[in-house]
């Protein structure tokens, strides 16, 4: 060692005493790539010291040396040049790329590897894709028709609401199919993604065939998406400022509601027609003078209780370095008020330090901390009168926001406030935003450090220990003597309020140990040997008081009495080894393969540990000697196959437990379930066969992947006679079986590529096909939050199963449908129900395509994402013209019912309530749709302008989202959540997009923001 | 330098086989839940294990969709559907169940069963209590609570040995007994035994439960009153007369007088309440509310599911002072009704929150009062009947003999238990027909009269058919006959 840092020192020292007489000047220059194109942010670094900059935006730096002196300029993907400075104070420098650093380095999990040698299917979202989307965005959002094999599915329009992601289809039946996020080494829980700063993150690398997932064993089953933040560089510090602001509003409905007068008519015709609903209704009964009053109070509830939402967020970066050390500093603040009038909305704070040094030349340490925090509100979200965006659709036009008096007057209370109208529907729903506040708070740390220890040239180790920690408090309140108070509260105890704590911890512990070498000219080896610890501990407490002295203070202290409490604990830990081996010769053979061993606590006494492997082979044609002087710059064959695992499982299901309740006032103790102590992960195995290919100057490239992923032993409820006295009857069994298949390409092209002229499309696009391969006993499973859709061998995963609609008599008007066997029938039954082959809520076609052009200063960049080939069921269009619903308001294509003979096209005639307002096939559609995601126009100042300021780069930009769709469903095809609270992501049956029931709508926003860096 | 860094190398495996310290934390205990095989090691989790077995039985009588409490009286002759309700339990009014009907065919299945495992895991462990009164009261608990969820399960799907001549060697339940090895694997598919092993098995617990039960165990549990009632009940349907009237014998427990009788039905008292299960309605106010199976009450409306026959209420004495508990005006979209009392809430409440009357000491006088009759014992019957009676009219004639002493049993039977989940099983095991009479819904006798008006004696319906998800898991498990 001692040798090692004289060795090391001895130049240091020469430098030192050779130059220290040198004389200090001013050097400048200008820096430009091989085209003779300005290179900013070129790192100028003084060697030996720890002064330096950085090249403007034109490539101009200037430096202060001394003679004798060394600069070295570096820059990614361009060959390092170092001058020593003499007598000019003028050094231009032309760079050359450097073909070796300029291969893309792909991130595999546990390590990362030139794309080159890289034999496994990996996608990779950077920066700029990121840039584009209203900062509040949550970033599983973002991977949205960005990456292909990646399947997201916006849950629903409130800000900083998380997607539903899937890699690769639906591998599972009852487990959680998220994918495993991992930010920076560091494994973070799905739920707290929308609490990261999208502005922190240099790529997502999406990792999808099982060269790269069975890395990561039983977690590896849904795939991994690896979130890499940024790094400070070698150089002077970099400040970036970046503000914007805009404004959002719901997306237009593709029909109208109807008007106070068309409401009042169509109540009338209904009533004429004998409809009961409608008989007490005012347009069966008005004179001309209450008609006239009514019409006059025409209210449209969109305006009443919906708003354009602000959207405000600034970041502020600063990032640089020396030789030694880097780091990356940011700080991110962002709100977002939602489009829900009177409440507030979502608003986050966030902080970043990245940070590495060069301890020793064999030691390298950094550290990666962020803390952030958010708070939101949850306005109900579910299906009935409490849901403003249920509301908005629901209540008449001619029922006003506020009460009025006998004389028209809006009626007030004793402090001389407007009353809200409790309207026909019974409930106020505007008061009931003030007075029914829930709201949540997350404060998330995710941190790690590490060591990267050089032993040798062949030997190093990487020790990293990070811990994610979510502190999650959730308060909802009845007011006094608001909506609900009023309805179920105690008179004696005005108020009520519920508060939530969670605190999620999970630490991860790893120690990657790697060995490469180099057998004669060409046998290149590499293997790595893993230890990994992964724990998981989750705390909760809740507490619930009555009697509120004041609505101004939300503290349970000053309650008159507490109500129930109660506290809760849950674990689960992984202990896993891993061997990692990569062979290449002479970069165009290579072959690499893992072996995983995971134990679970969550896994049964008989499966306790659990083994995943890897094998995948790529040929680098383009590597051959006959390739060379072609066209093709880069041409590889690869494939691999292998397995992983999906240990969302629950946890304790190989235990017979016993419960705890109470039975007359006393504690019971019941055994609930028999445990199955065969109880282990759901297993997988994934084929994957993919080309990649640069052309003409890698002006073209792509990658083809075609894969097939058998999901097997999906946990299933095995049926159980009942005289065992289960629970359920039934015991939790790897049995069920589904296949995801599918092919998934992406390609970039650069149409023109000149001097000051860029032209660059590119997209990817995912062609998918799933099936149910086996369930118990090849029994049919009825699923979904309504029973609507059927698991069945050999069917599409979640198929739709509902009664199907035969049209409308045009002798009659009468509604017609579908028996069993295939008869049409006046009548409707619930057993009428059967399989509609082929219609799932899956997309089978799902991508995304971009244009960007870049002139001078000027950008523009447009995203498109879409999907085809799935079904929703649009029970918001049944809910828009029921005609049992004709006490709320209707969508103007109610009229359209059938009313003489001879009608078609119609909707059935309102004396067929009975069987014309029934669930069947009539409400589903295709959920097809290609929407404009981002549009971005932008301009950068030239660095002329800034000579004199210090600042060297000022960009103004303005971004629409969600500007256009085009689709034939009738309302927002981009559904995943139906509605919340009555269907809740993450519970039995729920299957994201496959209904929609007044969720949160997606919003259009137009963000408007200026970036300052210097 | 080398040696070095291969030391250094060590340690830090070293350092990561500590931190980690392995396979060990693989083992992690569940946090809100017991371990069966190790909680009970104490009287007080010994009991917490028995209320368990009661919130079982808890479960079944008193759920509000189809709770043993209610259904055997819409499956006879003393309730009509009311048009205006939800029609809830209509394919079990009109008897058009079968296997795969919802509700009380697979509650009871599972939930009787349930409330059986809870009871074997309890005896199955008792060794872990040291010999004594405390372990044989919950002991005892514990036997007469699974034997009163296997009389449950056998008087539902199958015969009732008093039921037909047939009927002791047809087709009953499984009777499970820890004792016996009966449980343990969970994949276990048993077959049916017979109706009359079950009912030895049945009164074998039941006899022993005797011996070792408390005296008082509290309310909402059993106790030695408890057990002698229930085995009056089941010699009486098991046509062990005498024995029947001697385990009538044994009960202390007197009938209540008709002036407390309404605070019975409002839990203010439980004068003359051998069996309840028990709720406490200010600590489990989300719990089953058991009236909701005869109507749910909505001011000024009462949205009735089930209102009392026309004829039925009509027959009633008016010397009887029972009338106040049996019937209320009830009224829902303009329609009058004479709806069920006994279930609508404590007092003050229409909520139909209540706890479960399973036996009461009336029903002990007339388990004593048939039995009697049945060994021709008429003189003593008749005394019986009248102890009740003398409870329950300001005056009646009485004085009856033969016919008219059996019919004025059973007269009296039927008022007194109305609408408790007897009147089901009482003509079953009696082996005659339901017949309902042909008025309708309405409180004049008007309305909607029931589809089904008769089901003859000895029809297949009189046994419910095992739920099909049980056929479907267990292949051993015989249908019964015509579903």
């Amino acid at each position: 060692m001692r040798a090692k840092l004289a060795w090391m020192l001895t130049p240091l020292l020469a430098l030192c005493m050779s130059f220290s007489y040198g004389q200090e000047k001013t050097v400048s220059g200008n820096v430009t790539d091989q085209n003779g194109l300005p290179l900013p942010g070129v790192s100028v670094v003084v060697v030996g010291t720890s002064s330096g900059t950085q090249t403007d935006f034109d490539g101009n730096y200037s430096v202060t040396v001394s003679t004798g002196q060394v600069l070295r300029f570096s820059y990614i993907g361009q060959k390092t040049v170092e001058r020593t400075i003499g007598a000019s104070s003028t050094i231009n420098i032309q760079m050359e790329e450097d073909a070796q650093a300029l291969e893309e380095v792909v991130v595999t999990g546990y390590g990362s590897r030139s794309r080159e040698l890289s034999t496994s299917a990996v996608s990779t979202v950077s920066t700029e894709k990121i840039e584009a989307f209203v900062p509040s965005t949550s970033v599983d959002n973002i991977l949205q028709g960005q990456a292909a094999g990646v399947q997201v599915t916006a849950a629903n329009g409130r800000p900083g609401q998380t997607a539903f992601v899937t890699i690769r289809g639906v591998g599972s039946i009852s487990s959680s199919t998220t994918p495993l996020y991992v930010v920076d080494g560091v494994p973070v829980n799905s739920d707290f993604i929308n609490n990261l700063n999208p502005n922190d993150i240099e790529t997502f690398s999406i990792l999808k065939d099982a060269a790269t997932v069975s890395k990561y064993g039983s977690r590896g089953a849904n795939g991994v998406v690896l979130i890499t933040t940024k790094q400070g560089r070698s150089g002077d510090a970099r400040v970036t400022f970046r503000s914007s602001y805009g404004f959002a509003e719901r997306i237009p409905d593709p029909f109208d509601l109807m008007n106070a007068s068309q409401k009042l008519e169509l109540e009338r015709q209904f009533a004429d027609l004998g409809v009961s609903a409608a008989q007490s209704l005012p347009g069966a009964n008005a004179d001309d003078a209450e008609r006239a009053r009514l019409i006059g109070l025409d209210t449209n509830w969109e305006e009443e209780l919906l708003r354009k939402s602000q959207i405000q967020s600034s970041s502020l970066s600063i990032s640089g370095g020396s030789e030694k050390m880097t780091y990356f500093m940011s700080l991110g603040y962002d709100k977002n008020t939602g489009i829900i009038d009177r409440i507030d909305g979502f608003e986050r704070i966030t902080a970043r330090l990245n940070t590495t040094y060069q301890a020793k030349d064999w030691l390298n340490v950094g550290t990666n901390i962020s803390l952030s925090r958010n708070t939101t509100d949850l306005p109900r979200d579910r299906n009935n009168v409490q849901n403003p965006f249920r509301a908005m659709y629901d209540y008449n036009p001619w029922d006003p926001l506020y009460s009025r008096n006998p004389d028209g007057s809006i009626a007030t209370d004793d402090q001389g406030d407007p009353i809200f109208n409790p309207t026909t529907a019974g409930f106020p729903i505007a008061k009931a935003l003030i007075t029914e506040p829930e709201d949540n708070r997350n404060f998330l740390i995710v941190g790690s450090l590490f060591a990267d220890i050089q032993f040798s040239d062949k030997f190093s180790n990487r020790f990293t220990v990070g811990a994610s920690n979510n502190r999650y408090n959730r308060t909802a309140r009845s007011l006094a003597g608001g909506v609900l108070n009023t309805i179920v509260g105690d008179a004696n105890f005005p108020g009520t309020q519920t508060d939530n704590f969670q605190n999620t911890l999970q630490y991860n512990v790893n120690n990657l140990f790697t060995y490469t070498d180099t057998y004669g000219d060409y046998h290149n080896l590499s293997a790595s040997f893993l230890l990994e610890y992964n724990e998981n501990i989750y705390t909760s407490l809740f507490a619930s008081s009555r009697g509120f002295p004041s609505p101004e203070i939300p503290y349970q202290n000053i309650a008159a009495e507490a109500t129930s409490a109660g506290t809760g604990e849950a674990r689960r830990s992984l202990f896993s080894q891993g061997l990692f081996v990569d062979y290449d010769y002479d970069s165009k053979y290579i072959l690499s393969g893992s072996i995983r061993r995971d134990g679970s606590s969550r896994f049964g006494p008989e499966n306790k540990y659990g083994y995943f492997y890897s094998g995948s082979a790529a040929w680098n044609i383009a590597n051959e000697s006959f390739m060379e002087g072609t066209f093709v710059n880069d041409l590889k064959l690869r494939a691999s196959y292998g397995t992983s695992g999906n240990q969302n499982i629950g946890d304790f299901a190989f235990l017979d437990l016993l419960q705890f309740n109470t039975y007359n006032g006393n504690t019971t103790a019941i055994p609930i379930g028999v445990g199955n102590p065969n109880v282990q992960w759901e297993s997988q195995a994934i084929l994957d066969i993919g080309v990649e290919f640069g052309l003409f100057n890698n002006r073209i490239n792509g990658v083809v992947d075609y894969f097939k992923k058998n999901s097997k032993d999906l946990l299933l409820d095995q049926p159980l006679s009942h005289t065992v006295g289960d629970e359920n009857n039934s015991i939790t069994s790897n049995i069920g079986e589904v296949e995801n298949s599918g092919i998934e390409i992406s390609l970039n092209a650069d149409v023109v590529r000149a001097e000051n002229f860029v032209w660059r499309v590119g997209g990817n696009v995912s062609f998918l096909d799933n099936k149910v391969v086996s369930l118990v006993d090849g029994s049919d499973i009825i699923n979904g939050d309504f029973g609507y859709n059927i698991l069945r061998e050999g069917e599409e995963i979640n198929s739709f199963y509902t009664v199907k609609y035969a049209g409308v008599n045009p002798a009659n008007g009468e509604p017609l449908y579908y028996d069993l066997d295939g008869n049409i029938t006046n009548q409707y039954s619930g057993a009428f129900n059967t399989i509609l082959e082929g219609k799932s809520p899956y997309a089978n076609i799902e991508g995304g395509f971009f244009t960007s052009i870049k002139w001078g200063g000027f950008g523009v960049r447009a995203d498109f994402v879409g999907k085809a080939g799935n079904y929703i069921m649009n029970f918001q269009r049944q809910a828009g013209i029921s005609i049992g619903n004709i006490d709320s308001n209707q969508r103007v294509e109610a009229f359209n019912y059938w009313k003489q003979p001879g009608d078609t096209n119609v909707l059935p005639s309102p004396l067929y309530q009975g069987t014309a307002d029934q669930d069947s096939d009539r409400w589903l559609e295709r959920g097809d749709y290609l929407r404009l995601r981002t549009l971005t126009v932008d301009y950068t100042l030239p660095g002329k302008f800034m000579d004199r300021t210090g600042i060297d780069r000022i960009r103004v930009f303005a971004t629409g989202q969600n500007l256009f769709t085009i689709t034939e469903y009738n309302g927002d095809p981009e559904i995943g959540i139906g509605s919340d609270e009555s269907s809740e992501a993450g519970t039995a049956g729920f299957i994201p997009g496959a209904f929609s029931l007044f969720s949160y709508p997606q919003t259009r926003s137009y963000t408007f923001g200026v970036e300052i860096g210097f | 330098m080398k040696n070095k860094l291969y030391t250094y190398c060590l340690a830090s495996l070293l350092a990561t086989g500590l931190l980690v310290s392995c396979d060990d934390e693989l083992d992690i205990d569940p946090f809100e839940e017991g371990n069966p095989a190790t909680f009970f090691n104490s009287v007080s989790s010994f009991q917490n294990g028995v209320d368990g077995i009661y919130s079982q039985l808890w479960n079944y009588y008193s759920s509000p969709g189809s709770g043993l409490q209610g259904i055997p009286d819409i499956l006879a002759d003393n309730v009509i559907l009311s048009q205006t309700g939800r029609r809830s339990n209509e394919d079990y009014y009109d008897y058009r169940y079968n296997a795969n009907t919802a509700g009380a065919i697979s509650l009871y299945w599972s939930e009787a069963y349930e409330a059986i495992n809870a009871a074997n895991l309890v005896i199955g462990q008792i060794d872990n209590l040291a010999a004594g009164a405390a372990r044989d009261n919950i002991l005892g608990q514990a036997m007469a609570a699974r034997a009163i969820a296997h009389f449950d399960l056998v008087r539902v799907y199958a015969m009732i040995p008093t039921q037909s001549a047939d009927a002791n060697n047809s087709p009953g339940i499984v009777y499970m007994k820890v004792e016996d090895g009966d449980t343990g694997d969970p994949y276990a598919q048993p077959a049916r035994e017979t109706v009359a092993s079950n009912y030895a098995e049945i009164i074998g617990d039941l006899e022993q439960a005797a011996q070792l039960i408390g005296d008082s165990n509290g309310e909402g549990r059993l106790d030695r009153d408890g057990v002698y009632g229930m085995l009056s009940r089941v010699y009486l349907y098991n046509g062990d007369y005498q024995l029947a009237v001697s385990a009538a014998n044994q009960v202390q427990t007197n009938v209540a007088d008709a002036a407390d009788l309404l605070d019975v039905y409002e839990d203010t008292t439980n004068e003359g309440v051998i069996i309840e299960w028990s709720v406490n309605t200010s600590s489990e106010s989300g719990f089953n509310n058991v009236g909701v199976l005869y109507s749910q009450t909505t001011p000024p409306n009462t949205v009735s599911e089930y209102v009392i026959d026309y004829e039925f209420y009509n027959n009633l004495d008016a010397n009887d002072l029972r009338l106040d508990v049996i019937q209320y005006d009830a009224t829902n979209q303009g329609n009058n009704y004479n709806a069920v009392r006994k279930f609508l809430g404590e007092t003050g409440q229409v909520n139909g929150r209540v706890d479960i009357k399973v036996l009461r000491a009336a029903e002990v006088l007339l388990n004593k009062a048939e039995a009697q009759f049945e060994l021709d014992q008429e003189g003593p019957a008749l005394t019986t009947l009248n102890t009740l009676r003398d409870a329950r009219y300001t005056s009646y004639t009485g004085g009856e003999s033969g016919q008219a002493l059996e019919d004025a049993i059973q007269y009296e039977r039927r008022v007194e238990l109305s609408f408790e989940g007897h009147r089901f099983f009482d003509l079953k095991r009696r082996g005659e027909p339901i017949q309902r009479s042909n008025n309708g819904d309405i409180q004049d006798g008007t309305g909607t009269p029931p589809e089904v008006l008769i089901l003859p004696a000895g029809d297949y319906r009189f046994q419910l058919p095992i739920p099909a998800a049980e056929i479907n898991a267990n292949p051993n498990m015989e249908q019964n006959p015509n579903y």
